[in-house]
């Protein structure tokens, strides 16, 4: 399970926050704000090339503890998923279901 | 305690020197005197001295003659008995960096025919024998290079070099192959560089053998007791085929050198051993990989490394040990990381040296906390005996000294373990590990700017801050922390701000810094921060009581020391007078919002200009300003007017939480600002009390941030209680101050459409209506853009020149009511629409004396007068399309009036341009006088003929018409009249004829025939009579007209019939064949003919009894003819 999402606004704002430790939000913060350094490289890498049809970006960082991933809407809503990087019971295809689900619930 | 126990504790962390060295070949250099002989010292400086990539991987070092190696150690026949006392020994890698050469050279000064050779050669061979002897057991190479004055002769002509070779070889007991001359005259340099290369090669073989030596001790070993061994003598091979220059080699033994060590078991005793070496083994495989560019390898061996030896913390009492052990192994693969970049490996965002940088700052953290948990109690160094006696000369890495060489199996002596965990403790006590922290992180920050991660270096330096903050540099830490809310406060990250607020708020209040105080409290105290509502309470307390120039309560958890000191400072800073403060709140997003907007964005001169400013608090609590003013810039100045100011503590300037209030800025824009823009500089709020501790904030009026939360919803929320908008007011920072508007009263009298070529007048008439007298008035006029081609013209007196645009008219001062004309004449040269513009400016006498302006524009149409259409006529009447020479025509300008004025035509004249010329002496116009009106027209004859002949067409002459509207000026228009081709034909022919004829009375006439050229013309002349006429004369007849001579022919013709009457008809024909005579065609002639005589002649009948003549008949010439 993620330990964290966020949804972030076109302007990077946090639109949404949410993790199951409200202790850590404060952290967890700082981690989705530094995976936006990230998500704003690829994006800009993916302007240059073709279009963007993937909006699943795959893991953003690994970090000792945690695991962040991407996604990003055709408005450029970004989507943050925080797992720990212990749990490897998580796999890619799960990550991605998740990313959509949220995406579907937001839309 | 000894005392550099610290900096040996410290060291312990550290890779050693000899680890981190590049491995180069050693190679000894003996028999040079660097000091005494010239010659030598520039072979050593040859040598020694720039090393640059391409010369050899050598290490040159000078050997005295009496220089000691180390000892080699008995050897061993079997290990069945030996058990090691750890795994890497310390002098080792040392001893071969640096002590043992691979190969020694031996310089030596001799000549081939040096005199006293055999002395020499015993002398050379004995210094080969000392070192030889010094070096006894080792399989270091010697080398004898003869340095010699003369250049070698090549080889085999010189037999006594090789004769004397063979022997030098034979006496030192070295091999030919070990045996160089070095000339030292020219070309020095490159004799070394090859030198060089061959002393390489020796070490190359030497290090070789060696690690094969140490290969072969493999087959003594035995798995049980020996595994420290196999990690040994594979680091060893590993390190000889380093200093081989084998990379490849190298990289293999360490891996196995690195998968012995795994296999050996850890326990409490030897665990900071294995993770010691481990951790050198680690180092090396990295970086080689790197060389051997396989960075994907190096960075999955390293965290498959760090993985392995996270878990492993060894003694809970140590844990510290741990996590700096960590700390460095993050920090040291962040280094060769770095390295290898910097020698061109391509680095991501993702996986570059700034990761493994920061995780070692966590581990340094880490490092610290353990260290705040574990060494707190630890107050004092245990007392003898000294734990850590012999710290500083352990004989293997990564071991205890209290407990040296002590195989895994022993059990440790519970008291001295004690003693010596406590004598650890004591000296991590000492470890500044914030300085680490702080510069792990300065380390990654860099990298993460290098990596484009804005946001991940940011939280990297808000940790930084926060690290000196518990490092009490307060100052620091406040000026890292206001720096970065900047970024936060943009993508509207509240909680971090907030956070980070928070903490800022407390260096400033632990350095008494009054200003970033201030500011940080407005910030926090407003809406966006997510703060409980206490600690606001708290916040606003503490400002109030600043802005009273009392010293704030400190917040909770604040070391008491540091508030101690801070309370200091406070007092100090409220010492002094008077606190005034400028707060730039336009980066700040605070609990205070303006917005200011000016009402119209154009403001004549003599209008106020108004303003509104509007002013939010979000803060949760009661304001109260004393001062609000607004700065106004222009290019050249800025002045501030003040809202209120007259009522000291104005009430209206308290603001409760929420709420929004208008205050309007009225003022005069001063005269100088006409025609410029002014800009709202800033809105300038005051706290506090002057002179006391006042506080000025200072907004630009537009906000910078957004503090509307998330914006796509703010319009579906709903309005505030509050009666202004306060979110959808628009702010307008600018506004255009321009001239007065004209109270003038301008007429322009004039009669549309001009005619194209008059003098078109309009009459100006500029009256004062405005309130007072005016001066300095003046009319510009101008034509607008793109119609400027020249072809208008103005004037102000049509006697004079025209004026140059844009025409400038002063005009004397008016008096109110006063008015005054000036008549402008504008002539156009070309029809079409001409848009005049007259500028009218002025200034009013009175205290504001700004210039006002009015602009006004006219519309002129230009039309053509009249149009002149020319017809061209024989003397016949009948239309020509060709001019003969010498042959008279008629030309007649036709006026046509297209003018809807009626034109007055004052005269008229056609100047006639050669070949064409008048046929009457002088012509008088025969319209002079003549009114046309629209569609009139009016024409006049002039009879012309040409002189000469000309094949394309010609110009009969200018046309020159003098006219006037009725009542107008008079204008002259002239035009050129075209004509047509001119030809010659040496024939002409004249018709003498009466005007008529009467019936049955004979009349005369005679046909003239001209011959114009200078030959005989001979023609047929044949005359046909018709039914009207009896005729006398020649009926057909061959004449020769001489040259420029005439022939005449005479007939008498009696009419028979009255009435128009056709003429008989003489035909000329050019006779054929004719050769001689000027070329002249049959068809010119009938063509001649059929213009130049008539064809006609009225006949009138016999009078029948007396009747009256009409007038035009009583003619004199007439009757003579009766």
């Amino acid at each position: 399970m993620a330990v964290c999402a966020a949804i972030v606004g076109k302007d990077n704002s946090p639109k949404y926050f949410a993790c199951t430790n409200p202790d850590e939000e404060l952290n967890f913060q700082y981690k989705v704000l530094s995976s936006l350094d990230v998500v704003e490289e690829k994006l800009n890498a993916a302007n240059k090339g073709s279009d963007m049809r993937e909006l699943y970006l795959g893991i953003l960082y690994s970090l000792e503890t945690h695991k962040i991933y991407g996604y990003v809407t055709n408005t450029k809503i970004k989507f943050i998923i925080v797992a720990e990087s212990t749990n490897t019971a998580l796999r890619d295809n799960e990550i991605r279901s998740m990313f959509r689900k949220l995406h579907s619930l937001r839309a | 305690m000894q005392p550099n126990y610290v900096a040996l504790y410290n060291e312990q962390f550290e890779l050693p020197p000899e680890l981190c060295a590049k491995p180069l070949a050693l190679v000894g250099v003996s028999g040079l005197d660097t000091v005494n002989n010239a010659i030598h010292k520039t072979i050593w400086e040859n040598l020694s001295s720039n090393r640059r990539v391409e010369r050899s991987p050598v290490l040159f070092k000078l050997i005295s003659n009496a220089q000691e190696f180390p000892v080699v150690k008995p050897k061993r026949n079997s290990y069945e008995w030996y058990i090691p006392k750890g795994i890497l020994k310390k002098n080792w890698l040392r001893k071969h960096l640096s002590d043992i050469p691979s190969v020694i050279v031996i310089f030596y000064d001799l000549d081939w025919n040096d005199l006293q050779w055999n002395e020499k050669i015993i002398e050379c061979a004995s210094r080969v024998q000392s070192l030889r002897a010094a070096l006894e057991g080792r399989n270091t190479r010697l080398v004898v290079v003869l340095l010699q004055n003369t250049p070698p002769l090549p080889a085999g002509e010189d037999s006594l070099s090789s004769e004397r070779a063979i022997a030098l070889c034979a006496s030192c007991e070295i091999s030919a192959k070990s045996l160089f001359v070095l000339p030292h005259g020219d070309h020095l340099q490159g004799y070394i560089v090859r030198l060089e290369s061959a002393f390489y090669d020796l070490a190359q073989n030497y290090y070789h053998m060696e690690a094969k030596h140490v290969e072969n001790h493999k087959e003594y070993l035995n798995k049980n007791t020996h595994q420290y061994l196999f990690v040994r003598h594979q680091f060893k091979m590993g390190f000889l085929n380093e200093l081989k220059q084998d990379i490849h080699t190298a990289h293999k033994h360490y891996t196995y050198a690195y998968n012995k060590l795994l296999e050996i078991r850890i326990v409490d005793t030897n665990a900071m051993e294995i993770q010691t070496v481990a951790g050198f083994i680690n180092y090396k495989l990295c970086k080689l990989m790197f060389t051997l560019n396989l960075p994907r390898d190096a960075i999955s061996q390293f965290k498959a490394h760090a993985e392995r030896f996270k878990s492993r913390i060894g003694f809970k009492e140590l844990a510290f040990e741990h996590y700096a052990w960590l700390c460095k192994q993050y920090s040291i693969f962040g280094d060769i990381f770095d390295e290898a970049v910097r020698l061109g490996l391509p680095a991501v965002q993702t996986q570059h040296p700034g990761v493994y940088y920061q995780q070692a700052a966590q581990y340094a953290i880490q490092r610290k906390k353990s260290c705040l948990e574990l060494c707190n109690n630890v107050t004092a160094y245990p007392t003898a005996p000294d734990p850590l006696e012999g710290l500083d000369h352990l004989e293997f890495y990564g071991q205890r000294p209290w407990r040296p060489g002590k195989l895994n199996m022993d059990n440790p002596d519970p008291q001295l373990e004690k003693k010596g965990i406590q004598a650890l403790q004591f000296l991590e006590k000492q470890v500044a590990h914030s300085n680490v922290i702080i510069s792990l992180y300065g380390l990654a920050v860099s990298q993460y700017k290098t990596y484009k991660c804005p946001r991940t270096r940011r939280y990297l330096v808000v940790q930084m801050a926060e690290e000196y903050f518990e490092f009490r540099d307060y100052g620091k830490a406040l000026t890292l922390f206001t720096h970065m809310i900047w970024d936060y406060r943009l993508e509207c990250w509240w909680s971090i701000l907030s956070h980070i607020l928070q903490k800022a708020l407390q260096c400033a209040f632990l350095t008494a810094t009054v200003q970033d105080y201030v500011t940080i409290s407005l910030e926090l105290l407003g809406k966006s921060i997510t703060t409980t509502t206490e600690y606001k309470a708290q916040v606003y307390e503490n400002l109030i009581r600043v802005l009273k120039k009392q010293i704030p309560n400190p917040v909770l958890n604040l070391p008491s020391y540091d508030v101690h000191t801070s309370l200091n400072l406070w007092k100090k800073v409220f010492e002094s007078e008077s606190i005034h403060l400028t707060v730039d709140m336009n980066s700040v997003v605070s609990c205070i919002e303006t917005k200011a907007r000016f009402l119209k964005d154009k403001y004549e001169a003599d209008q106020n200009v108004v303003l509104e400013v509007f002013i939010r608090s979000t803060c949760p609590f009661l304001l109260r300003f004393t001062r609000l003013s607004v700065t106004i810039n222009t290019s050249e100045y800025s002045s501030e007017f003040a809202v209120n100011e007259t009522k000291f503590n104005n009430p209206n300037l308290t603001f409760e939480s929420n709420e929004v209030k208008k205050f309007i800025v009225e003022f005069l824009p001063d005269s100088e600002t006409t025609g410029k823009d002014m800009q709202i500089n800033s809105i300038n709020l005051y706290l506090g009390i002057p002179k006391e501790c006042c506080v000025e904030l200072s907004f630009n009026g537009n906000l910078a941030v957004s503090t509307g939360g998330i914006q796509e919803f703010s319009r579906f929320r709903r309005k505030s209680a509050s009666h202004v908008d306060f979110e959808s007011i628009l702010p307008q920072s600018s506004a255009l101050v321009v001239p007065r508007k004209s109270k003038l009263n301008v007429n322009y009298d004039h009669k549309q459409p001009a005619l194209v070529g008059e003098w078109f007048n309009i009459i100006i008439t500029v009256s004062n209506e405005d309130i007072a007298p005016i001066s300095s008035v003046n009319v510009l006029v101008n034509l607008s853009e793109g119609e400027m081609d020249g072809s208008t013209e103005f004037c102000l007196n049509t006697a004079a020149k025209s004026e140059l645009l844009p025409l400038n008219i002063g005009l004397p001062d008016l008096k109110v009511g006063e008015s005054k004309s000036i008549n402008l004449y504008i002539r156009g040269h070309k029809a079409g629409q001409r848009t005049v513009v007259f500028k009218v400016s002025y200034v009013l006498e009175s205290d504001r004396s700004g210039t006002s302006i009015s602009e006004d524009t006219l519309h002129v149409p230009f039309v053509k007068p009249f149009e002149i259409n020319t017809k061209f006529s024989n003397t016949l009447f009948e239309d020509i399309s060709k001019f003969y020479v010498d042959e008279e025509f008629v030309v007649t300008p036709i006026i046509n009036c297209v003018s809807p004025w009626p034109i007055v035509i004052e005269n008229t004249s056609l100047d006639f341009m050669p070949p064409v010329e008048s046929i009457d002496e002088s012509v008088h116009s025969q319209v002079k006088g003549l009114i046309l009106n629209d569609k009139e027209s009016g024409a006049e004859v002039f009879l012309a003929k040409v002189k000469r002949n000309c094949e394309s067409p010609v110009n009969v002459g200018q046309y020159t018409i003098k006219w006037k509207r009725e009542n107008g000026l008079s204008a002259t228009s002239q035009l050129m009249i075209p004509g047509f081709e001119i030809e010659w034909i040496p024939l002409d022919i004249k018709l003498d004829l009466p005007a008529f004829g009467l019936l049955h009375t004979p009349l005369l006439v005679t046909y003239t025939l001209y011959n114009r050229s200078h030959q005989l013309l001979q023609l047929e002349v044949t005359v046909e009579g018709g039914d009207a006429f009896m005729f006398a004369g020649y009926k057909q007849i061959p004449i020769s007209i001489l040259p420029e001579s005439f022939k005449t022919l005479d007939y008498n013709l009696y009419p028979v019939v009255a009435g128009n009457i056709v003429l008989p008809k003489i035909m000329i024909t050019v006779p054929e064949n004719n050769t001689e005579g000027p070329s002249l065609r049959q068809n010119q002639v009938n063509a001649l003919l059929d213009r130049a005589l008539p064809t006609h002649l009225f006949i009138m009948p016999q009078v029948k009894g007396s009747p009256e003549f009409p007038k035009a008949i009583q003619d004199e010439n007439l009757l003579k003819v009766v």
